[in-house]
């Protein structure tokens, strides 16, 4: 297998081929970039046109696309503390404060790097360890993965801090719209109101981008003559290779993240932005300043970057080996391969070897890339725009959304939904509603719904199905230690205080 | 007086149309419409066919596929079912699935909103055991689930798929009950067979050539063996009657000018006996079986008809 590996690098540097990657990378940063297009939406628009591509063209332009789309996702996070995709959400935490603090320029560096590095590790898990990690994912039936998706839930309401009620709250608007749709077992409408267009659920896109840029951009306009804290003069941007020895305490994170990143990829479903959220709620448990994260913290970029980008490679895993993708962007990869008769299981790597492997020598390549795609010159490009006077900066951003929102159906319908989440957005980010519960709980509530009934199917409705293996124990013992090891510690910390 | 003229240039335009296509169709490109995204089983098939019907209908045909994926396929086929009936858009049509719909949901479509053209694709039904569960022939499956009724867990793709036919047959020719729990999509259904979260799976036989060692596969649901899995014998074969399967294929709206129609069911028959067609659908694991114009309308009612039956005694929701 390793011999394969070699034999299928020389047709990765074929000219085409390699073009391929850095143009996919560059249109992955673009799109990642812009509030409303995703990398799911890029690929899938894509794939009708890779029918006339040699494989490794068209894969690599998927390749490059992901990575790129991934880190793209945290320049408006950054800058305008709008996420670019739903991965993005946790990098908008400590990003968007050090822009404030003139350090954007260092926070989008601080990005590139660790999205480069998570990556990089992601790709050699698929590389070196593809076969054996998709026997971690056999292990993940319905009750196993409704676990996870609990164990995800309890996290973003518990350890983000603020307040757990609020967060709760919060959730429950996201599994509450999660719900609307087909049933997923029966396929009975569900608060549709006889819309066809809401058959298939409320997409995350739409919720994201009508959540997270709409009260951003009413602020914007709210004020138009107030000049910006952050722009491009005070972005402090230096030379990656002065930036580096800044981070060389990461370490730790970047390596904890890769982690992360690369086991929530390998199980189905979850996908980037709940490996950000654990690995930023894991590296901030163990900061040594805990109080300074969420007011500008570097490693905060870092942790949640690293994370975001390490299950790229790996969401491939149970895609390639299995067919079940690990996240909607692997989804849609899938059928790339499929255009091109690359039929997921056991065989493809025996029958394809030169395709399979050249592919995630490409994802090596594309997350190597991006650092020197994604350094100052995007970063520099990209900030120009908040030089633009506040109202046209606005304007910019609501035409980017409606176009990105209009773009995934070819439907009005959807613009209004994102309007409408829009609105309640606003109305929450006035009353302090945290909104990163609400995206996960769109996620993870219809993924926890799914496999909770068909684990009470598979136990015929006996609910000690759910307590039956390790593994299932294992994450209950988790998420009771996420839902009261903060009150825990606290008491832990007071007691100590009085006595 | 102005009135008149317009509505005899009108005519006269049309009969001007009407010659033209009656001469030269196609003499636009031809839409297909796609009820689900690209990449998926059925918008490979119909990429896949598409430069072949173009070089049967002639030269200048061109054929544009078109995804608008949604509400599994409804979307698209209704957009079908309300064309214009002049021979430029046709799309994809799946079986038993878009039968399925007219009866488990309000759908604006049913069997006569459509021209049949072609069937091309009948990936049959499997049924396959995790290899944990010690069911590895068809008489111990079956009497497992006779011992045991509801014991035995089935994993499928959806309620109201050919899966679910297929396992309804099962039921009705062996007397016995299962549970049946449905997954979404048959790639994760398979996969908690692999982990041995189900014990019993029925699937499509292309789903499952590529994991024929990690899985027992019991039988094929087909008159004769199929090509994808020559050593696989037939449910017939082993005594119990069970033919059943996913099928997609070509519809165009209802009320087709007959010559259009004579002209795409000519080009569509063409696919049956086209090697380099054979190939490239053998090479995404399609198995072809080219049903035409009656006969595919014919299969369509048989299982509209199927879908009713179930329905009447075990509705799926």
């Amino acid at each position: 297998m390793y011999a394969d590996l070699l034999n299928a690098l020389p047709n990765v540097f074929a000219w085409t081929n390699f073009a391929a990657v850095i143009i996919g990378v560059i249109a992955g940063i673009v799109v990642g970039a812009m509030p409303g297009l995703s990398a799911t939406m890029a690929i899938s628009v894509l794939v009708p046109f890779t029918f006339g591509l040699e494989p490794l063209v068209a894969l690599g332009l998927m390749a490059g696309i992901y990575n790129g789309a991934m880190y793209g996702g945290a320049i408006p996070a950054v800058l305008l503390r709008i996420p670019g995709t739903p991965a993005a959400v946790a990098t908008t935490f400590d990003g968007y404060p050090m822009a404030q603090k003139g350090e954007g320029g260092f926070a989008l560096q601080v990005a590139v790097v660790s999205s480069a590095l998570g990556g990089i590790a992601s790709a050699f898990a698929l590389m070196l360890l593809a076969p054996p990690l998709s026997r971690v994912t056999l292990l993940f039936g319905p009750s196993e993965v409704f676990w996870v998706a609990v164990f995800g839930l309890a996290s973003i309401i518990f350890l983000l801090g603020g307040n757990p009620i609020k967060g709760l709250i919060s959730a429950c608007f996201g599994v509450f719209v999660s719900v609307i749709g087909s049933d997923p077992i029966y396929g009975n409408d569900r608060f549709t109101f006889g819309q066809l267009e809401m058959l298939d659920g409320i997409n995350i896109v739409i919720l994201l981008v009508g959540l997270y840029a709409l009260p951003p951009v009413i602020d914007l306009l709210e004020t138009p003559l107030k000049t910006d804290g952050v722009n491009s003069s005070k972005l402090g941007t230096e030379s990656i290779w002065k930036a580096l020895p800044r981070m060389k305490g990461f370490g730790m994170t970047w390596l904890r993240g890769s982690f992360i990143g690369i086991w929530i990829g390998i199980l189905p479903g979850a996908g980037g932005s709940m490996a950000a959220f654990m690995s930023y709620n894991e590296a901030r448990r163990t900061s040594k300043t805990p109080e300074t994260w969420g007011e500008g913290e570097p490693e905060g970029v870092a942790a949640a970057e690293v994370a975001n980008n390490a299950d790229t490679a790996s969401a491939l895993i149970p895609a390639l080996t299995l067919g079940i993708p690990g996240t909607a962007v692997a989804a849609v990869m899938l059928g790339g391969l499929l255009v091109h008769g690359l039929q997921p299981g056991p065989m493809l790597f025996r029958d394809n070897p030169d395709i399979v492997f050249g592919f995630m020598w490409q994802f090596l390549f594309g997350a190597i890339l991006l650092v020197l795609l994604g350094g100052s010159l995007a970063t520099n490009s990209f900030a120009r725009l908040l030089n633009l006077p506040r109202p046209l900066l606005g304007s910019v951003i609501i035409v980017l959304m409606l176009i990105g929102v209009y773009s995934i159906h070819g439907r009005m319908f959807d613009v209004y939904l994102m309007l409408g989440f829009g609105a309640i957005g606003w109305v929450m980010d006035r009353l302090k509603f945290p909104l990163p519960p609400v995206v996960l709980g769109l996620i993870l509530g219809g993924f926890a719904e799914e496999n909770l009934r068909l684990a009470l199917r598979i136990g015929r409705g006996d609910p000690m199905v759910l307590f039956q293996n390790t593994t299932s124990l294992i994450l209950v013992a988790l998420t009771i230690a996420v839902i009261v090891g903060p009150t825990l510690k606290k008491r832990f910390v007071d007691g100590r205080k009085k006595a | 007086m102005l009135k008149l003229m317009h509505k005899t240039a009108l005519v006269g335009a049309m009969i001007l149309t009407a010659g033209a296509a009656l001469a030269e169709y196609p003499e636009r490109p031809i839409e297909v419409i796609v009820g689900y995204s690209a990449g998926g089983g059925t918008d490979v098939m119909a990429r896949t066919a598409a430069p072949f019907i173009e070089r049967y209908l002639g030269e200048d045909a061109s054929i544009v596929v078109k995804n608008m994926p949604g509400a599994s396929g409804q979307i698209g086929v209704t957009e079908v079912a309300n064309a214009d009936p002049d021979g430029y858009t046709l799309g994809t049509f799946n079986l038993p699935g878009m039968m399925a719909r007219t009866i488990d949901r309000e759908a604006d479509y049913d069997r006569d909103s459509f021209t049949y053209l072609a069937n091309v694709v009948n990936d049959p039904n499997v049924i396959v055991t995790s290899t944990g569960s010690g069911l590895d022939t068809l008489d111990k499956l079956i009497a497992e689930a006779t011992e045991n009724p509801f014991a035995v867990t089935v994993g499928m793709s959806s309620l109201g798929g050919d899966d679910h036919f297929a396992l309804i047959k099962l039921q009705n020719a062996t007397e016995t009950e299962f549970t049946i729990v449905p997954f979404k999509g048959s790639a994760p259904a398979r996969t908690a067979l692999l982990g041995g979260h189900v014990a019993m799976g029925i699937l499509n036989i292309s789903e499952v050539a590529e994991f024929q060692d990690q899985l027992n596969v019991l039988g094929v649901a087909t008159q004769e063996r199929s090509p994808f899995a020559p050593d696989l014998p037939t449910f017939q074969e082993q005594g119990l009657d069970l033919v059943n399967g996913s099928m997609r294929g070509f519809v165009a709206p209802a009320g087709l000018p007959e010559d259009i129609q004579a002209k795409l069911m000519d080009a569509f028959s063409q696919l049956s006996s086209d090697q380099e067609f054979l190939d490239a659908m053998a090479a995404t694991a399609n198995p072809v079986e080219v049903v035409t114009g009656e006969e595919f309308k014919q299969l369509t009612s048989d299982l509209y008809d199927l879908a009713e039956g179930v329905w009447e005694t075990t509705p799926w929701n």
